[in-house]
């Protein structure tokens, strides 16, 4: 007997037990999403008839399910986030009027995958070579070679884009393949959820069907005992049936405190590569290709001017373009110009003020970077800006801004 | 049930109510306010399956018990009574009976049993903030959602969490309101997406609160509790569309107008709009001219020059008089600033000085 002919046989009694409206309202858009063991699920059209179902046919709904078929033990209700459909309404009013121009959704709801996140747009140095090359291990043999591929490094040295890209590749190699994408903060708020309302099978079911899943930010675990049995459990199945599992994490998972020791050796079994800090020619390259995509000129000193001055991570560089982009958008030559005018003088300012607070580089360098200014200008402009910022609100709402684009 | 109440505190709770209850349902108790009486408080219920309202009110307890009154006729009885302080309502048989100084009424009922329950989530995860800034964020932008689309993210209202910003928008893919309302406590939710009817609902029910309400969101519903209120909502799956990068960067000219001068200057211009209410907008900064004209082959037409700053190239587009009116009244400032991208672009109003709100209209494939 399949899922239909049961609930449409369980439908039948109770259609004849209550009034048709009744029936109408609470049991018309039912169905039995799938079976689990001895659970059956069954999909409700809202929040109040899953409230009904749990408080009032709970127990008859079960009784008519178990006539039909004695192993069935339990039923799961989940709420049917399916829109009803509509008809387009579209009138008169509309006539003559263009569109905005949306654009489609940047995140893929079905994988959580970002497109931005390719391989062609991934920039190898030195510094991710080996991640760069388990990954490509990983895309001939996905779930055989390197299972876990476990991906460690400091924030903004790339994690996330080659995990990504990892997916959009198997999704465009094999589109059959089911591909998902999530942080680790995602897995335990579904699994609190689920918890909570009591739907664990729906929750074990959604993880154990991919092909390819793919965890972010794996630290955030530590310390949570019930996520952990969670992924172990989960973890074991997928690698099991030769699904390709990669986490990324901040530290090696060895280092990761509260992380159970049986998961530790899971995500050592394959393949734990780390993505240093990258260095100073692969941030050159960086720059000038994310420069390049943001449709900004920058001339080979100031790239490497940046390249040398943030040392940091990735994001670091992407911030300082942004800022150069968005400040005031003041012309990138101009800053180093000798120009007294007053648009140009008080963003020169802001920047010698960042690069001295934040960079600590000393007046007189400061002052030969922008343009060979003396290290008494420079001193000026810092303190300038310093009395400024007591009495200017914006002018710090404004620095504050920068500094968080910089991550300082 | 046997209770004792003073009229106007019912009134006030059940006119909140009534709205929300549903009109000419399948299952009729859903046209209804369930009225429980227990431990000295009248809690009234009402739903539509979509939206769901409980509300409590202390009273005087005779006799506890439960009772579903059609909510049309409640709320209209009780909104004709004038000099009476306060009501007795008693349930009798299949009816509700109601005891004034004055009247003494029956009413019919439906059955209390098949009245649903009004689904709650914990008030662990929640946050948070002023109902009025609740309100306004909805009503700077529910009109702008679609009404029955085919998409239903079009015909919700988006809140996005952003730092220490809420930031309310909805679109019907031809204009686009934009709210940012700062928050105290930051939310727990990325966004979620609530279908317009139901928002607007709340806003009308948390229009006179004064206080904060705390918001609590799971994967199907919000909820809203502040004083005696608890509301929740169903929350729709979908993705709002990523719209910030339709709003145009660059401006080809700009026009600023004293909001009550382009108001006036609309009311005039309608009385001549064709058909399609169409209205154009001619903008010449060399000449210092911002004209409005509308012309109607069966009517006549119209030319209304509005005083105005205006800076950048000349520019002549058509908009539809209703969407480019539409957000006049979310504006705050008394100056509007409107920017043009050029033609086939969209247009964007702004308050002058307030940059809290940001509404888009596309103008009209000139005829």
């Amino acid at each position: 007997m399949d899922h239909r002919q049961l609930w449409d046989g369980a439908l039948t009694e109770i259609e004849l037990a209550i009034s048709k409206p009744a029936f109408v309202t609470w049991f018309k858009d039912t169905h039995i999403v799938k079976r689990e063991e001895n659970t059956i699920v069954l999909s409700v059209p809202n929040a109040f008839a899953r409230e009904l179902f749990l408080d009032r046919y709970h127990t008859t709904i079960l009784k008519l399910l178990r006539d039909r078929d004695h192993t069935i033990h339990a039923v799961e209700y989940v709420i049917n986030k399916e829109e009803p459909k509509r008809k387009e309404g579209r009138d008169d009013k509309f006539f003559g009027m263009s569109s905005l121009p949306l654009p489609e959704m940047a995140v893929n709801k079905e994988d959580n995958l970002n497109p931005r996140y390719t391989f062609e747009t991934f920039i190898i140095g030195p510094f991710n070579e080996l991640a760069h090359a388990a990954a490509q291990a990983v895309l001939k043999k996905p779930g055989i070679m390197y299972n876990p591929l476990f991906i460690y490094g400091s924030t903004g040295h790339g994690k996330t884009h080659l995990i990504q890209a990892i997916g959009n590749h198997i999704k465009t190699q094999s589109p059959s393949k089911r591909v998902y994408y999530m942080t680790s903060e995602k897995f335990g708020q579904d699994c609190m959820n689920a918890l909570q309302t009591q739907k664990m099978s729906v929750f074990k079911d959604k993880y154990r069907k991919y092909d390819v899943l793919i965890m972010d930010d794996i630290q955030f675990f530590s310390e949570k005992q019930k996520f952990q049995e969670e992924l172990f459990h989960l973890f074991n199945s997928l690698y099991d049936n030769n699904k390709q599992v990669i986490f990324s994490s901040d530290k090696h998972p060895h280092f990761i405190s509260g992380l159970e020791d049986r998961l530790k050796s899971r995500m050592s079994a394959g393949m734990i590569v780390d993505i240093p800090a990258p260095d100073q020619e692969s941030r050159t390259a960086i720059l000038e290709a994310k420069a390049k995509s943001q449709g900004l000129t920058l001339s080979a000193e100031v790239i490497d001017y940046l390249s040398r001055v943030v040392v940091g991570n990735i994001r670091d560089l992407e911030g300082v373009l942004q800022t150069k982009k968005k400040k005031n958008s003041i012309q990138e030559e101009s800053i180093y110009e000798k120009t007294r005018r007053k648009e140009i003088i008080k963003p020169r300012q802001v920047i010698m003020y960042i690069l001295r607070e934040d960079f600590s580089i000393s007046y007189p360098s400061i002052g030969d970077k922008l343009g060979g200014r003396d290290h008494t200008t420079v001193i000026h402009s810092c303190e300038k800006i310093k009395e400024d910022l007591k009495q200017d609100q914006v002018l710090s709402q404004e620095i504050t801004q920068i500094r968080n684009l910089l991550a300082v | 049930m046997k209770i004792e109440t003073i009229k106007e505190k019912l009134v006030e709770a059940v006119s909140r109510a009534e709205k929300v209850a549903g009109k000419n349902p399948t299952l009729p108790v859903l046209s209804g306010l369930l009225l429980e009486a227990k431990d000295n408080t009248l809690s009234i219920r009402a739903t539509n399956l979509d939206l769901g309202i409980s509300l409590q009110l202390s009273v005087k307890v005779l006799e506890e018990g439960k009772v579903v009154v059609p909510a049309h006729v409640l709320s209209a009885f009780l909104n004709s009574l004038s000099k009476e302080k306060s009501l007795t309502l008693s349930a009798e048989a299949q009816t509700l009976i109601v005891n004034t100084s004055l009247t003494r009424t029956v009413m019919k009922t439906l059955p209390a049993e098949d009245f649903p329950v009004i689904p709650e989530i914990g008030e662990d995860s929640s946050f948070s903030m002023p109902a009025k800034d609740m309100v306004s964020g909805i009503k700077a932008v529910a009109y702008a959602a679609a009404v029955g689309s085919i998409k239903p993210e079009l015909s919700s209202v988006c809140i996005i969490h952003e730092n220490d910003v809420l930031v309310f928008v909805a679109t019907d893919g031809f204009r686009l309101a934009e709210k940012r309302v700062k928050v105290k406590k930051a939310p727990n939710f990325e966004r979620i997406l609530i279908p317009q009817r139901n928002a607007l609902e709340i806003a009308r029910i948390l229009d006179s609160v004064d206080d904060d309400v705390s918001v609590s969101i799971d994967e199907n519903q919000i909820a809203l509790r502040v004083g005696n209120i608890y509301l929740t909502s169903r929350v729709i799956e979908g993705l709002f569309p990523d719209y910030k990068q339709i709003i145009p960067k660059e401006t080809v000219s700009k026009v600023v107008v004293l909001k009550q001068d382009l108001i006036n200057s609309l009311k005039t211009a309608l009385v001549f709009a064709d058909n399609f209410n169409q209205l154009k907008l001619s903008v010449n900064p060399s000449k210092k001219q911002f004209e409005i004209e509308s012309k109607n082959q069966d009517v006549g037409e119209n030319v209304y020059t509005i005083p105005a700053a205006l800076e950048g190239k000349e520019i002549l587009l058509a908009v539809n008089h209703r969407y480019f009116t539409d957000c006049f009244t979310s504006v705050a400032a008394d100056s509007l600033a409107i920017s043009f991208a050029g033609e086939g672009r969209p247009v964007v109003v702004e308050g002058v000085g307030d940059k809290s709100f940001t509404y888009l209209v596309m103008p009209m494939n000139r005829t």
